[in-house]
C-alpha cells in the first residue's frame, strides 16, 4: 500500500452532483482493492492555464489516498476512458515528515533513527 | 562610455529557497512556482534565479507536473 496523489480535472459543464457521483467513483474502488481514502479536496472550478478539448476552466478534484500499486493502472485506464475528464495526474505523495521546531537535524551524529514501524 | 565591468555588481546570488528554508516545493503551489518561470513559460535557469541544485531539482519537477495540470502554461501563445 503507497500513498498517492491524484488530481482530476472535470469538465466545468459538469453539475454538483455529477461531480460528487464520479468522485464516489473514484473513491469506491479504492476501498474495495483494500486501500484507504485519505483526504479529497475540492477546488472547484479553475482557469486552466491552456485550452484543454476547447475547455478554459475545469473543476478541479484532488484526492489522497492509500491504494495498491495495481490500482493506479486500472485507474489510469478508468480516466482515459471517461469522457468527461479533461486531464489527471497521480503521483506517489512525498512521506510527510512533521517537522518539529528544534527537532535534532537529520543525520546529526548520535542521534540514531528511529526504528521504522511497518505496518 | 565604457566602464570596463565596473558598473556591473558582482552581488552574490543566493537561493531565495534556501533562504525561505523550503523544504519541498509543491506542485500545486502554481503561486510560488509562477515565479521561476519567464512570461513565456521557460522554466528560469539556475545562472539566472541563483537557486541552488537541489532546490532546481525540485522546481523543474515541481513545474512539470503542474504543466499536465494546467496550473502553470507549458508555453505562451500570447506573442503569435
Amino acid at each position: 500500500m503507497k500513498l498517492y496523489e491524484t488530481t482530476i480535472i472535470y469538465d466545468p459543464s459538469l453539475e454538483e452532483s455529477r461531480i460528487n457521483e464520479e468522485i464516489e467513483r473514484v473513491t469506491q474502488p479504492i476501498g474495495s482493492a483494500g486501500g484507504e481514502v485519505v483526504d479529497v479536496q475540492r477546488w472547484g472550478k479553475k482557469k486552466l492555464a491552456y485550452v484543454i478539448r476547447k475547455r478554459r476552466d475545469g473543476t478541479y478534484v484532488h484526492v489522497k489516498h492509500k491504494s495498491p500499486p495495481s490500482l493506479i493502472a486500472e485507474m489510469d485506464r478508468r480516466f482515459r476512458l471517461n469522457e468527461s475528464i479533461l486531464r489527471h495526474l497521480t503521483i506517489m505523495a512525498p512521506k510527510e515528515e512533521p517537522r518539529v521546531e528544534g527537532a535534532p537535524v537529520e543525520g546529526a551524529p548520535g542521534v540514531s533513527a528511529p526504528a521504522v514501524i511497518s505496518d | 562610455m565604457a566602464r570596463d565591468g565596473e558598473s556591473r555588481s558582482f552581488r552574490r546570488k543566493f537561493c531565495k529557497l534556501c533562504l525561505d528554508k523550503v523544504e519541498r516545493i509543491d506542485y500545486k503551489d502554481d503561486r510560488r512556482l509562477a515565479r521561476f518561470i519567464t512570461d513565456r513559460g521557460k522554466i528560469v535557469p539556475r545562472r539566472i534565479s541563483g537557486t541552488c541544485a537541489r532546490h532546481q531539482a525540485q522546481i523543474t519537477e515541481a513545474v512539470k507536473r503542474a504543466r499536465i495540470l494546467a496550473l502553470l502554461p507549458f508555453t505562451s501563445d500570447q506573442y503569435r
